[in-house]
């Protein structure tokens, strides 16, 4: 690629020191960022970095505090998404907003509809238009059908193809291939291509190394809401990359401590998740902590919830302590003593409007606490609930406090509370600190060591290096569905682990030939 | 992607309570002889009109997503207005024009408190219905005010060859609203908001006033629906909207269980409405005592709901 440096016509985005907050958090701390003409230049950075963020800023779905944005030369501070839009900006977001109810025609040309004098849509001139932007991405697609029955690699594709009914000039793809099965991953790469040949400006969000380096000529990496480096792609070696985005660092009080390893008390074999996920094969001991990592999408919650017969599998299975075990829906796990703190707490862990002690006893109320056929100890329950209350550090008034007025560490605490009640000796973490203050972490952290502590297998699934590598004694690295790397954390740094959840292929290597070039 | 073989399953999954329509209509044909008559088949259309007219404009407000009970009050409010404002001897124009003026105003009211002040649409669509029927009390003071005007009676009582004029003005305003929901952007937009709302902000459309248009026009049509109502009764009955509060509801979401699964749609909620007369009409001409009647109708809303809602799982799924 060749570009004038100093060109202005050239710049075609330009922010200057642009800043946006969102209660406690400063996603955007004076950010500098520059796009020229033609170009695909990658966006890279840990999650809430602010990539996402600085797209929904530059297309107006939020707006900044502080500092300009300008596209095309001009300053957009007070146009909306469909002015930007004008300007021959589409952004393709990483949830697909889709109507499942509509055909793929409706969709893809929802808000342009094309209609006749009278103002009846023409469907014929609908579908025309449809099927015109649908063959930019693919041909595998009829535009007749409803997105409902569309796979989510499918729903992705039309999502792009709706992006393009505006023309375009610059596209902006947050994390545009983390749905895509191979087959549509190909035709997006080739759409891609044909749209780099028609001087398109690309912005790319990928948390895939391969990727990046296949298709992109920039790159800019943000680290809390900052822009740390812009530069030619074939200047930074995917190392320097990786470390660019990590930066120094930074010490977290996470409570090191190993305990003894014992038996293995539970693998799963050759389980194949119906949602996402192949052959996924591996052991947990019981004391010991195992890591599972991956960026959104490479079905770490799937196989979690595979595990504990949440969602359907298509094979294989698990033994638990040595014996195979059938299990179908989550009764099944809990009877077999499997715990799962799911990711969406709110949704699925907790009741919001209900006390602290009733959703800690929910799952152990027949086993312990009642008499008789439905007659509950209440006397029995307080005392239990105010023990565990205690003993697990709970921040809450009263026993009968709602949980839903709690804070997300607290709550998380009451979902643990109600597994250790439950007697359960494998607990699985889906993403347990997500949206928790230092502290709220720091118990939880604490907590999980004890269960390892007493001789419970812990799976923590997160996709935070950092904790994963201080609290964990294996890490398993997921990416596209399977487990790609284990690693032994002692033996590992964060740069190796975010390299193969990258997609990379063999680190040491890497290093070795990239310095080679140098 | 394949195309699905349809199976006796699927219709009677999606087209549920039309089967159980269908299957009723025949029943009553052979176990009562008064039933499948000219002039029976027309009073069911024609007792079915004001609800059916009032049940459009839920539907609307129902595909968005948000509920409008509103009509229980403003039924009664325009009927009470409409006999009082004749009886003070002003011109049918004059009336009728304040009429829709009242829909238009309860309309605006619900778009104000549920769009731009964000309240739940159940609860402040049911304070306006009480707000409607404290202003009715206070208008006609309990009095039942009957009319007695030949010229504007005639606008329900005179028919266009065989058939009635209610009737035309219902089957009229379902064309309107059907081809508004299915052939326009405006409908399109409607269907959108109701299933995913970030799908149309993203494209730019302005969801609130889109919104609240749709409770404006909800409200016009629950004015035109009281107009209706009183003329067919012939005379102002205290919360003449009250007795139509529960059906006009059942009415549209049977219809949710008569075309598209799990939706609310134009040709469901008048099915819904025929299906609902048909049971009140056909128990009755089998002579079965009235105070059954009811029963027998909750147990066929029942059946005819149940057998077609399997397919809901269906639809959360695809939600993510």
């Amino acid at each position: 690629m060749n570009i004038p440096k100093d060109d202005q016509r050239n710049i075609v985005v330009k922010t200057e020191r642009v800043s946006k907050s969102f209660p406690g958090v400063k996603a955007l701390r004076e950010l500098d960022f520059e796009v020229t003409r033609g170009e695909v230049h990658a966006l890279c950075g840990e999650n809430g970095a602010g990539k996402s963020t600085l797209m929904k800023t530059i297309v107006r779905e939020y707006i900044e505090e502080e500092g300009d944005i300008f596209i095309e030369g001009q300053n957009v501070k007070d146009m909306g998404i469909r002015d930007v839009q004008e300007l021959g900006l589409a952004l393709i977001h990483q949830d697909l907003n889709l109507i499942p109810m509509q055909s793929v025609a409706q969709n893809i040309c929802l808000g342009r509809e094309p209609v006749n004098w009278f103002g009846k849509i023409d469907w014929k001139a609908m579908r025309k238009m449809a099927s015109q932007f649908l063959a930019e991405v693919t041909t595998e697609i009829d535009v007749e059908e409803l997105v409902e029955n569309l796979s989510i690699s499918q729903q992705q594709l039309v999502s792009i193809a709706r992006s393009l009914v505006t023309s375009p000039s610059i596209l902006i793809l947050d994390e545009p291939t983390a749905r895509l099965d191979q087959k549509a991953s190909d035709a997006f790469f080739a759409f891609l291509e044909r749209a780099k040949q028609k001087n398109l400006t690309v912005i790319y969000i990928s948390h895939r190394l391969e990727e990046i380096y296949r298709i992109c000529d920039r790159v800019t990496v943000l680290r809390d809401g900052r822009k740390i480096i812009t530069s030619q792609i074939e200047n930074l070696s995917q190392t320097e990359l990786v470390k660019h985005m990590l930066g120094r660092e930074i010490t977290q009080q996470v409570p090191k401590e190993r305990v003894p390893i014992g038996e293995t008390c539970l693998s799963v074999n050759s389980l194949f998740p119906k949602e996402k996920g192949e052959d996924i094969n591996f052991e947990l001991k019981s004391g010991e902590i195992l890591g599972i990592v991956g960026s959104i999408g490479a079905g770490k919650s799937e196989v979690a919830r595979a595990i504990f017969g949440a969602d359907p599998i298509r094979k294989g299975g698990i033994h638990i302590a040595g014996k195979k075990i059938r299990i179908n829906t989550p009764q099944d796990a809990i009877t077999h003593g499997l715990a799962l703190i799911p990711e969406e707490r709110r949704a699925q862990g907790l009741v919001g409007n209900e006390s602290v002690r009733r959703n800690i006893t929910l799952a152990s109320l027949k086993k312990k606490f009642c008499n008789g056929p439905s007659w509950i100890n209440q006397a029995l329950e307080i005392r239990k609930v105010r023990e565990y209350i205690s003993a697990l550090a709970i921040a809450t008034p009263t026993t009968e406090q709602e949980v839903q007025f709690l804070s997300g560490g607290t709550q998380q605490k009451v979902v643990v509370g109600k597994w250790l009640m439950s007697d359960s000796n494998i607990y699985i973490f889906d993403e347990p600190t997500k949206g928790i203050d230092v502290g709220g972490k720091y118990d939880i952290y604490k907590l999980i060591v004890d269960l390892a502590r007493k001789g419970a297998g812990v799976i923590f699934i997160s996709n935070e290096l950092t904790e994963v590598l201080s609290l964990c004694d294996r890490a398993l690295v997921m990416f596209h569905g399977r487990i790609i790397k284990e690693l032994i954390t002692e033996s590992t740094n964060r740069e190796e682990v975010l390299f193969y959840v990258m997609g990379g292929r063999d680190y040491a290597e890497t290093d070795n030939n990239v310095k080679g070039h140098h | 992607m394949q195309k699905q073989t349809t199976t006796l399953k699927d219709i009677i999954n999606n087209y549920g309570a039309t089967f159980a329509f269908i299957v009723a209509i025949i029943f009553f044909s052979f176990a009562s002889q008064g039933f499948f008559s000219g002039q029976n088949l027309n009073n069911i259309l024609v007792q079915s009109t004001s609800l059916g007219i009032c049940a459009f404009g839920l539907t609307f407000v129902l595909i968005t997503g948000e509920i409008d009970l509103s009509y229980g009050g403003v039924i009664g409010l325009v009927g009470a207005i409409l006999a009082g404002m004749l009886k003070d001897g002003h011109s049918i124009g004059m009336v009728t024009l304040v009429c829709l003026s009242v829909g238009l105003a309860t309309g605006l009211l619900n778009a104000i408190l549920i769009v731009v002040l964000n309240l739940p649409s159940f609860l402040a669509s049911v304070a306006v219905m009480f707000i409607c029927m404290g202003a009715e009390r206070i208008y006609n003071q309990g009095i039942t005010t009957w009319i007695r005007h030949p010229e504007i009676l005639s606008i329900v009582q005179s028919s266009v060859g065989p058939v009635p004029l209610p009737v035309v003005y219902l089957f009229a305003l379902f064309v309107i609203c059907w081809f508004l929901q299915t052939q326009t952007r405006v409908g399109q937009y409607v269907r959108a908001l109701g299933e995913n709302i970030n799908a149309v902000r993203e494209v730019g459309i302005r969801e609130k006033l889109l919104k609240s248009m749709v409770f404006v026009a909800a409200g016009l049509i629950f004015a035109f629906a009281g107009y209706i109502e009183i003329l067919r009764i012939g005379g102002a009955v205290m919360y003449a909207g009250k007795a139509l509060l529960l059906s006009v509801l059942a009415a549209c979401f049977l219809g949710t269980a008569t075309f598209k699964a799990g939706k609310a749609n134009f040709p469901g909620t008048l099915i819904g409405a025929f299906f609902l007369y048909t049971l009140l009409s056909g128990f009755t001409a089998l002579g079965m005592k009235f105070y059954l009647v009811p029963f027998a109708q909750g147990l066929i809303l029942i059946i005819s709901v149940a057998i077609s809602s399997v397919r809901r799982g269906k639809i959360e799924q695809v939600q993510f």
